[in-house]
């Protein structure tokens, strides 16, 4: 087990582009980090670098208080998980786990034996240890290739998107195999993943990346509640935040669809900035006919046309499109570039209470608490409401 | 209902015409023509379905992998790399699904046809086979590609004139650099070993072999990555040496040939430096290799025919020992109309004999690689040009020299025919490793 230590990392290629830029990270013992950005982002280089698979071009790299920067792969003592999972399906569940041991000539057939054992158990599969995998479960057969990682005794697991190659019910499977197993061992374990979801629901902390530079590092929760600039506010949280202009005029700040009377603090951090970017999460919208008897006074609450109502069940989207000025849609459009997603058309994304009638091309009536707008800047795209008590 | 997006590199009437709209899991047996070909374990669904009188593979994969894949096996076949060729990648419109479709490779083979086929204990064949590896993964890691997932089951085998030929069948993990670090090669290495442990210890169970195999298995795996080491150090290495040290030069480059690479450019360069430098007497040895197709880009050029890089290399020397003898008749003969005659005197009917005598299994320009091997190896032995005839008989009764190359034809037999395959190739084939085969393989089992 150990802490891992970035210190001021770079990498850069032959062209001089630094895909990792400065970035420094404390991993602490028994932690799961993930790394996540958008593709070109530089998590999976910052990964090999730590790996050993590619050169630490400046910066430190420190495992459990030792300097690995020189050291080969196989010398840092770090177990990649899942790169190459096949099972053999004429050997025991036992011997594949146990095979790559045999391979390294400083361990007994008694240590083999000891530590496959004490895999299983973690896994929860010593009943299962003198079967064919063919006689497994899907969750099962997933416990035994991660048995295989198990058994190294590394003092971290390193995964580099493991579920990319994976259908989307055993991506679910594994998401929990992987929490459940990181839970029981508490060994620290560095994880890089382009989906939100997976970083949202699998790290203690989450470290997002822009263009090989660190953005934010916090638990899921301080990311998605104060994301500290609208690439970050934009790539955490599905359906994603909207983003709508704003435009102050004395206490008063105008959006496409509603005029909000801004509360006091707010308005300090806005200062005499004209224009703002106003971040509204679809979550913080409700229909207002569904509120409980005096909350809507607590609040602001505006009609528009709702276009397109996507019903999933246990949620609601309501889509309400709205005119943006060109001066801001310049902005939207870079971040868009920025964030590598597709959506962000002029149109806000609000997430009903399933018990919302409101149907699709209606007029309708929205709630929402203006304590939870996210107000930044339009040039720097910087959270100036970090400060602010959320509501 | 979202269009599917279907991307073919060949106009195959047939194969436009199946099911794409369709999970391949879920395809008519009746309307469709799947081909029972053995694979190994598999992340995803393989099936091979038979168009337009070919045969395909179609892997079932997420689309954003099966895009990834398409790319990088088409990058592969641009650097004239052993790998499969993709011939289509399908998106369909479900579920993120997507179907790769790559030609079936002729004449390829699954490891375990010839792992099931000899015991743990028979070193030759098996060695073979593991070279075929080592060479493939230094042929990717030269130009800049880190595998991944380097496997038996990722690799399909081919006999090449004297050599095992290696395709790469599976890119999903493979990334594109401008050169690999020593890292990168590295854990390259050391999945491999890993994965060929699996692999072999996996084959053992199902051959039901001793306890006692897990020791040479190991050995065995680790070696390859120490067959890798050694080709990468014969291509990379700069020794110094002296200037007068021919047989040094000369034992590297027979090295590399004896590895299946054409030698492009030797140079000499004075040793940075030193006094020794000074007085010109040691020298640094630099030796660029061709393309691993040189061989057979050449046989190609001369005589229409497309042989594997292995092939080519003995078509070359019976076509310049060909050449030779004619021009002693007729010094005004060109290569090129020497060849033009090599194919229609020499090679056409040679083939055709050597390939009827082997029952017409396998390839046909393997076949007569294999008697120019069998008729050398039985005139040296004789101490004289035997001729044909001994060395079509030898190959017909399956009773080749040990250890000769023409002893792996039996790769090529269909697993129907096994029974027939005579007890002295049985002998052929362990006697210099001193071990049975299993009696699973093995008709008459005297143990």
């Amino acid at each position: 087990m150990a802490e891992i230590t970035l210190n001021n990392m770079v990498k850069k290629y032959g062209d001089g582009f630094p895909a990792v830029n400065d970035v420094s990270l404390d991993i602490a013992d028994g932690e799961f980090m993930i790394l996540v950005g958008p593709s070109g982002c530089g998590k999976s280089t910052l990964l090999r670098m730590i790996v050993g698979l590619e050169d630490i071009t400046s910066g430190e790299l420190l495992i459990g208080g030792e300097r690995m920067n020189e050291k080969a792969p196989r010398d840092r003592n770090l177990a990649m998980v899942f790169q190459n999972y096949a099972l053999y399906p004429h050997l025991t569940v036992f011997e594949n786990i146990a095979f790559p041991l045999r391979l390294r000539k400083d361990v007994s057939d008694d240590e083999v034996t000891r530590k496959v054992q004490e895999a299983a158990e973690t896994l929860e599969l010593t009943e299962h240890l003198g079967r064919k995998p063919s006689n497994l479960s899907g969750g099962q057969r997933q416990r035994v290739a991660m048995g295989r990682a198990i058994v190294r005794d590394a003092d971290a697991f390193l995964f580099d998107e493991p579920l990319s190659n994976l259908d989307a019910k055993l991506r679910g499977q594994m998401r929990t195999e992987i929490l459940r197993m990181q839970r029981r061992m508490g060994i620290t374990t560095v994880y890089v993943t382009h989906d939100q979801t997976e970083a949202m629901t699998l790290g203690d902390r989450v470290a997002l990346l822009k263009k090989g530079e660190l953005q934010q590092v916090g638990t899921p929760r301080e990311l998605y509640d104060r994301p500290v600039n609208m690439f970050v506010a934009g790539f955490i949280g599905s359906p994603p935040m909207n983003f709508v202009p704003g435009e102050m005029t004395g206490t008063t700040l105008k959006l496409p669809f509603v005029e909000v009377e801004v509360p006091r603090e707010m308005r300090d951090a806005i200062g005499d900035r004209e224009y703002v970017m106003v971040g509204i999460r679809p979550e913080t919208f409700e229909d207002n006919s569904v509120l409980e008897d005096g909350k809507s006074a607590t609040g602001t609450t505006f009609d528009a046309k709702v276009d397109v109502i996507e019903w999933l069940g246990n949620e609601t989207y309501a889509y309400i499109p709205y005119d943006a000025p060109d001066h801001l849609t310049a902005r939207l459009a870079e971040l868009e570039r920025d964030l590598d997603s597709e959506r962000m058309r002029e149109q806000l994304v609000v997430a009903l209470d399933p018990a919302s009638r409101i149907a699709g091309n209606s007029q309708a009536t929205f709630w929402f608490d203006p304590q939870r707008m996210h107000i930044f800047d339009v040039t720097s795209g910087d959270n100036l409401t970090l400060k602010v008590p959320v509501g | 209902m979202a269009a599917l997006d279907l991307r073919l590199r060949v106009p195959s009437p047939d194969l436009l015409a199946l099911p794409w709209r369709e999970p391949l899991a879920t395809w008519d047996m009746t309307a469709v023509a799947f081909r029972d070909v053995p694979v190994g374990p598999s992340r995803h669904l393989v099936r091979f379905v038979e168009a337009d009188d070919r045969l395909w593979a179609l892997k079932d994969l997420p689309a954003r992998v099966a895009r990834k894949e398409y790319e990088a096996l088409r990058a592969m076949e641009d650097r004239g790399l052993a790998a499969v060729r993709a011939a289509g990648v399908v998106v369909q419109s479900v579920d993120d699904a997507a179907i790769l479709v790559t030609h079936y490779l002729e004449r390829s083979w699954q490891y375990r046809r010839l792992l099931m086929r000899v015991p743990a204990t028979a070193a030759t064949p098996r060695g073979r086979l593991f070279d075929a590896m080592a060479a493939l993964l230094v042929d990717l890691h030269r130009n800049g590609i880190y595998w991944g997932d380097c496997s038996l089951a990722n690799t399909l085998f081919m006999r090449d004139g004297q050599f095992i030929q290696a395709w790469l069948v599976d890119a999903e993990t493979a990334e594109f650099h401008p050169s690999l670090t020593d890292g990168q090669r590295a854990l390259d290495l050391e999945i491999m070993t890993e994965n060929v442990t699996g692999g072999l210890m996996d084959v053992a169970a199902r051959r039901e072999e001793p306890p006692s195999a897990t020791a040479l298995i190991l050995d065995e795996a680790r070696s390859v990555a120490a067959r890798y080491e050694q080709v990468w150090a014969l291509l990379h290495d700069e020794p110094v040496i002296g200037l007068g040290e021919q047989e040094q030069i000369a034992r590297r480059l027979r090295a590399l040939e004896d590895h299946g690479f054409a030698i492009d450019e030797v140079r000499l360069e004075p040793a940075d430096g030193t006094a020794a430098a000074l007085a010109g007497d040691r020298v640094r040895l630099k030796v660029h290799v061709a393309s691993r197709t040189f061989h057979a880009d050449r046989v190609r050029e001369l005589t229409g025919l497309h042989a594997g890089q292995g092939q080519a290399r003995i078509l070359s020397d019976d076509l310049r020992a060909d050449h030779e003898r004619r021009r002693r008749e007729d010094p005004a003969t060109t290569v090129e109309e020497s060849a033009r005659r090599w194919v229609l005197e020499v090679f056409g009917p040679g083939a055709d004999r050597a390939h009827a005598a082997v029952g017409h299994h396998g390839d046909r320009t393997q076949a007569y690689c294999d008697l120019l091997e069998v008729r050398w190896l039985l005139s040296e032995e004789a101490g004289h040009d035997v001729g044909d005839e001994p060395a079509l008989a030898a190959l017909a009764a399956r009773g080749t020299p040990n250890d000769s190359a023409a002893n792996m034809a039996f790769v090529d037999l269909p697993t129907a025919e096994l029974p027939a395959i005579s007890v002295a190739l049985i002998d052929t084939l362990t006697s210099s490793e001193g071990s049975a085969m299993s009696s699973r393989d093995r008709p008459e089992d005297p143990a």
